[in-house]
């Protein structure tokens, strides 16, 4: 059933769209459906693409469905689950303690889910000397202001 | 012609500059390391590597960028010669004919091969670019908001169309793309659309944000699935220089797939993917030893690879002189030059004729550079191919994250940054074509405006698809772009039946 998730995911986006085109609130100036008619184009483009995209998915039933089966193969689960928790606490890190620090522990926790705990003293290293020459090279070469 | 060329001159000039010497060297090298590691080519590299162009003056931005991408190609031609893995899809026909020289020990001599291909393509291309920028510049003025609108759905069909196999899966592409350009307050009534409440989202989900998402987070958590199998076994370099069979072998196929490349570039939706391939196969057909191909036939490396460079200094014609990207790559570029302030599009030539030919003289000495680079410094060059991916794609990470930063100083962004990462990696499993998204998401903006406006001048759809022979001619177009695929495939079809009946 995993084969009919993007499909329908797609036409259900489209009937939310085509809803939201119609609800938004009508314009004073100009054409008062104006800013209407672009969303209601798009969310009939999906909706039609997703209905064809489905019956091509429905003829092609008895073929077995390949495309997910990476994501759920050796380490790959862990990978992309560790990632998305570390660029999550980063995101809540980055403005709190600043730049440096939560860059390196951002860098530490990707390479020691590569790398391993055995190359330690590479890992730290790197994560370290990045970050300090990424902080330089930001803040005082490009003068970008980090927090 | 209709260029004076003292501008040209004049533009050369500026951009031997040593500022701008510096800008392409630095570019240049950049863009070989990053379109070296495998999985990420010029569309990554120039979207990481944006954030460096802040504060510069827009015409230093565009050669750093333009830099970029043709350093990328070099670069990507270099993974799929050594390591038999392609950086992008411009670089795949590269392996058919360079992996096996490198593995006859002749790693070097392919090495040298496609970068004296690629300049030759690149400069061919340069000279198509200064005979066709201008009248198609001068033939855009005509353009009103409906032809600039059909031309931008004629665009977007087109790259729709060549996602090869997967056209549904293209206009849904392109769909999610356009309804992201439709987020934020509308610019002509002031209405709030899909904000879902939040100020930040009024002002738009900043497009770059979504480019860096798709192109450096996604491409990466990618790679994290493939991290542990094991690359094809590296070769020595072996000798530096090709020989005069060599030579003698590739020439011809190098000048011939130069202007093809260059018209395949200018073409909407094609770019240099497609142009090498059809070179490839263009060359395989004329030659007098087809059985070559495939063992390690040097003109099956030198064609392509002239070609992919061709095309890739003719996609920025469109992208400057029409304002319409015709690729992933000069969308991402596009995106970036409109945030320095800088509005390519017919005016450009007339405004700022400098920087224009600075930019295209900038390109001349950019693939003269690159070249002198990848031969002299061949071995430093397969340094970096040793180190360890497990390495640089956290820092590939870090700085997706500090360049999404630097755009609007707001950690909004960097979930916006992750859900289009995670976005990029489902699309990549479920082989979505990416292309048209981004286009979409950067022309989508501008396309709605020209759809209202000249709403305004023609009463429906039927209007303004017949407002001028320009605009009935886009709408042609769109439709043989459209109808493209299904034809061929009919002719395919026919032709193997008869074959079959031939046979029988």
């Amino acid at each position: 059933m995993i084969r009919y998730i993007t499909p329908l995911l797609s036409i259900v986006v489209g009937i939310a769209l085509l809803i939201g085109a119609f609800t938004l609130p009508k314009s004073t100036l100009g054409n008062p459906n104006g800013p209407m008619y672009f969303p209601a184009l798009i969310a009939i483009i999906l909706i039609l693409s997703g209905l064809v995209y489905l019956f091509q998915e429905f003829k092609a039933r008895g073929v077995k469905f390949t495309d997910f089966t990476q994501i759920r193969l050796g380490k790959s689960p862990m990978y992309l689950g560790v990632s998305l928790v570390l660029m999550i606490i980063y995101t809540i890190l980055f403005e709190r303690i600043g730049f440096l620090f939560s860059t390196i522990i951002f860098l530490l926790g990707l390479l020691f889910m590569l790398n391993g705990r055995k190359k330690w003293i590479t890992n730290i290293l790197v994560a370290v000397i990045f970050s300090v020459v990424t902080w330089y090279a930001f803040g005082t070469l490009l003068q970008v202001s980090l927090p | 012609m209709g260029t004076d060329m003292q501008v040209v001159l004049d533009g050369f000039l500026t951009a031997i500059q040593p500022g701008n010497l510096f800008w392409i060297a630095l570019g240049g090298f950049l863009g070989t390391v990053v379109g070296m590691l495998p999985g990420l080519g010029p569309a990554t590299a120039i979207a990481l590597l944006i954030p460096i162009t802040f504060g510069m003056d827009p015409t230093s931005a565009l050669i750093l960028m333009a830099a970029i991408y043709y350093g990328a190609m070099y670069g990507g031609s270099r993974s799929s010669i050594l390591l038999n893995t392609p950086g992008d899809g411009s670089a795949i026909a590269a392996t058919f004919d360079g992996y096996p020289m490198a593995q006859k020990g002749q790693a070097g001599q392919a090495l040298a091969m496609s970068a004296i291909a690629s300049l030759i393509g690149g400069l061919i291309a340069v000279v198509g670019f200064i005979v066709l920028a201008k009248p198609l510049a001068n033939f855009a003025l005509k353009f009103g908001p409906a032809e600039y609108f059909l031309l931008m759905v004629f665009t977007l069909s087109a790259i729709v169309a060549l996602a090869k196999g997967a056209m549904v899966k293209g206009f849904i592409s392109m769909a999610i793309g356009l309804m992201i350009s439709t987020v934020g307050i509308d610019l002509q009534t002031g209405v709030y659309r899909f904000t879902m409440g939040s100020p930040h989202l009024s002002e738009g989900i900043d497009f770059l944000v979504v480019i860096i998402g798709i192109y450096a987070v996604g491409e990466v958590l990618y790679n994290f699935l493939t991290i542990n199998k094991p690359v094809g076994e590296k070769k020595s370099v072996g000798k530096k220089w090709i020989t005069k069979e060599q030579w003698k072998r590739s020439k011809w196929p190098i000048i011939r797939n130069g202007p093809i490349g260059f018209v395949i570039g200018v073409l909407p939706g094609a770019g240099g993917a497609i142009a090498s391939m059809l070179s490839y196969s263009f060359e395989k057909q004329i030659s007098k030893h087809p059985e070559e191909f495939g063992e390690g036939a040097v003109e099956g490396l030198a064609a392509p690879e002239s070609s992919n460079n061709a095309a890739a200094v003719g996609a920025f014609i469109p992208m400057l002189a029409m304002g319409i990207p015709g690729s992933g790559t000069t969308a991402v570029i596009l995106g970036a030059i409109v945030m320095l302030g800088l509005k390519p599009g017919p005016l450009l030539f007339e405004n700022n004729p400098d920087m224009v030919w600075t930019f295209i003289n900038s390109m001349f000495v950019g693939n003269l550079f690159l070249v002198i680079l990848n031969i002299a410094l061949v071995g430093l060059l397969v340094k970096i191919l040793d180190t360890p991916p497990r390495i640089l794609y956290p820092l590939i990470m870090m700085l997706a994250f500090i360049g999404t930063y630097t755009l609007g100083y707001s950690t909004v962004d960097f979930i916006i940054l992750i859900i289009f990462g995670f976005v990029g990696l489902f699309m990549k499993l479920l082989k979505f074509p990416v292309a048209p998204l981004i286009l979409a998401v950067i022309v989508g903006s501008d396309m709605e405006q020209n759809f209202r406006m000249s709403l305004i001048s023609h009463p429906d759809i039927i209007g303004i698809a017949t407002a001028s022979p320009i605009t009935i001619a886009l709408v042609i177009m769109t439709i043989i772009s459209l109808g493209f695929p299904f034809l061929s495939a009919w002719l395919m079809d026919r032709k193997k039946g008869k074959t079959s009946e031939e046979s029988m």
